[in-house]
């Protein structure tokens, strides 16, 4: 299996609960990787590839929602599928509230884990999918000279120009030159193209803060 | 208003020295018409008339009117007559009779004040019995109002005892019951989770058999760990009988019959113990336990009768000796009774009739008293309602 491959990760302090989910997992080709902790999960060196968390509700270090809460804490976006011997309702509706993909109670039906483990890999996957175009994006981005960035605002903000000329003090053949360059180095097919990248560029700017 | 009792005093005093002017003047003429029939007549009406006035008019009228007899005696009736003067030869009975009326006088105003003084104590008298009556009347009012403050206190202490039993049951059989669904359904998980593997493993191709083995192997262990955990839980109950002490059942009645009392009166129900007086044994057990199932047995007779209406409700606790060794106690209830279909199923664990029932209740009453070495059972009554009632056995040795 290669590195980018999915991964699921298992989190239960009954060993025997830990073997039977990897035993299931395995079966339809997944790799998986166990924990006995929260601790041992959060100190391991996890791949980089698509994944998802199988978490035990209650574990002997600190409780799933806990761990669930950290993750969120550190910008760590991983989906969640939430195990627990007895739920109750306030423990399910917070675990939901908070992103998990699903709340099984043990025993469940293999079929069910498995369904819900690909549900949430495939998520896992858009959001991997989404930060990886959002990074070359922005390296994109982050290659153009200040004065093309300047130009690259205006532009998008439906200005001629002449008009961004007038604005920046220079000719309309100069900011013609910029414009090119902007496309190019952007990777812009058209001008309708551009307004797309810089719009997600701005709404992920405005989500990071 | 204001101006009254200065008028009424004025008039008061105008009254009693004209009292003692109109009497010397009537014993002045009756003496004087006297004196005309026979020669000597004597002062008696002005005696009469000094003691009057002095009664009704006190002390300083009665001396007017004896200053005003002895002018009309010296100048009507001692020679020389129509004159103030008294001639050398009367003058002693003249002073014998100023003398006498200022002695009667005196005696009189004596007397008057004397019964005022009666009176004013009389009335003191009846007045402060008045007060101490009102006071006493008073002290007893706030003594029933203290009584029934108490009374209802008591209710309330013994109600929120009896509700603090039943909550520590229940939430010690909650946290017991969530500690054992964990418990059990840790292997349950994994063995579902294996036969789950097991089946993916033996549909791929080609089958995996060593995994689907493996899985296997594990659901047999999983399947024993269940076992063991579920006799462990057995084994905790059956054989926990930590105490082992000496009990008057009768005691554990009336012990019990305190913390029902508040449910009793609340649910209208009327409770009567009928306990042999002699119970000649004592049993061994867990005292907790065994209070544990009369107030079981108690509440489930008090719930049954709660739609009750067109009967008395009422609970009959009652203990004797069944057999030379074994006590039995019983609970008899008016209340709906038992269905047929329900009768072999009540002692069931989670079998209830009830909207709210756990039915664990008479469950775990049964294993209690199974473990104490009894029996629990129950029966309808020929009229209304259930009895249940269990033996337990009766301790000799230390009536011997």
């Amino acid at each position: 299996m290669k590195d980018s491959d999915p991964i699921v990760f298992v989190v239960d302090d009954d060993a025997s609960v830990r073997d039977a989910v990897q035993r299931l997992i395995a079966s339809v080709g997944l790799r998986v990787q166990t924990f006995g902790s929260t601790r041992e999960f959060l100190s391991s060196k996890r791949p980089e590839a698509p994944a998802c968390l199988v978490l035990d509700v209650r574990l002997p270090d600190s409780s799933g929602l806990e761990l669930q809460d950290d993750l969120a804490q550190a910008n760590v976006h991983i989906p969640i599928i939430f195990i627990t011997g007895h739920a109750d309702v306030p423990m399910t509706v917070r675990a939901m509230k908070a992103g998990a993909v699903e709340f099984l109670t043990k025993p469940f039906r293999g079929q069910e884990l498995l369904d819900a483990i690909q549900q949430a890999i495939a998520k896992d996957r858009a959001a991997w999918n989404e930060r990886a175009q959002m990074s070359e994006l922005r390296g994109r981005y982050e290659s153009l000279t200040p004065r093309e960035k300047e130009v690259l605002k205006l532009v998008t903000s439906g200005l001629l120009n002449k008009q961004i000329g007038a604005e920046l003090g220079t000719s309309e053949l100069t900011i013609k030159t910029h414009r090119g360059h902007v496309m190019e180095k952007m990777g812009a097919e058209s001008l309708a193209d551009l307004v797309k990248m810089s719009e997600r560029l701005n709404r992920s700017d405005a989500m990071s803060k | 208003m204001e101006s009254n009792p200065g008028a009424h005093r004025l008039t008061s005093v105008v009254f009693r020295y004209g009292l003692a002017v109109i009497l010397v003047a009537a014993a002045l003429g009756v003496t004087s018409l006297l004196q005309n029939v026979v020669s000597t007549a004597g002062y008696l009406f002005f005696y009469i008339a000094v003691v009057v006035t002095t009664w009704f008019g006190g002390r300083w009228p009665g001396g007017l009117a004896v200053v005003l007899s002895a002018l009309s005696v010296a100048y009507f009736f001692t020679p020389p007559i129509h004159s103030l003067t008294v001639d050398r030869q009367s003058l002693p009975v003249f002073i014998e009779f100023a003398a006498s009326s200022v002695v009667v006088g005196w005696f009189s105003s004596w007397r008057r004040q004397a019964e005022a003084e009666l009176r004013y104590a009389r009335d003191e008298l009846q007045l402060r019995v008045a007060e101490r009556t009102a006071e006493l009347t008073h002290s007893n009012v706030q003594l029933l109002a203290e009584i029934a403050e108490r009374k209802r206190a008591e209710e309330a202490y013994y109600e929120a005892q009896a509700e603090l039993a039943r909550v520590t049951r229940l939430s010690a059989m909650g946290a017991l019951a969530a500690s054992i669904s964990h418990e059990v359904n840790q292997p349950l998980a994994a063995v579902v989770t294996n036969a789950d593997a097991c089946m993916m493993w033996l549909s791929s191709d080609p089958p995996n058999l060593e995994e689907a083995r493996a899985a296997v192997d594990c659901i047999a262990q999983q399947g024993t760990r269940a076992s063991d955990v579920v006799r462990h839980i057995r084994a905790m109950f059956t054989k926990a009988t930590p105490e082992r002490t000496r009990l008057q059942v009768n005691d554990l009645i009336r012990e019990v019959g305190i913390l029902i009392e508040g449910a009793a009166l609340r649910n209208q129900v009327q409770i009567e113990t009928e306990l042999a007086p002699d119970l000649p044994a004592t049993t061994l057990g867990d005292r907790v336990q065994l209070q544990q199932v009369i107030v079981n047995l108690i509440v489930n007779g008090i719930e049954a009768m709660s739609d009750v209406a067109d009967r008395p409700r009422r609970l009959v606790i009652s203990s004797r000796m069944q057999s030379s060794d074994e006590l039995l106690i019983a609970v008899r209830d008016s209340g709906v009774g038992i269905a047929a279909k329900d009768e072999k199923r009540i002692f069931d664990a989670f079998f209830t009739t009830k909207s709210q029932g756990m039915g664990m209740g008479l469950s775990i009453s049964h294993s209690i008293i199974e473990a104490h070495g009894g029996r629990l059972w129950a029966s309808r009554n020929s009229d209304y309602g259930a009895t249940l009632q269990f033996t337990l056995p009766a301790d000799r040795e230390i009536t011997a």
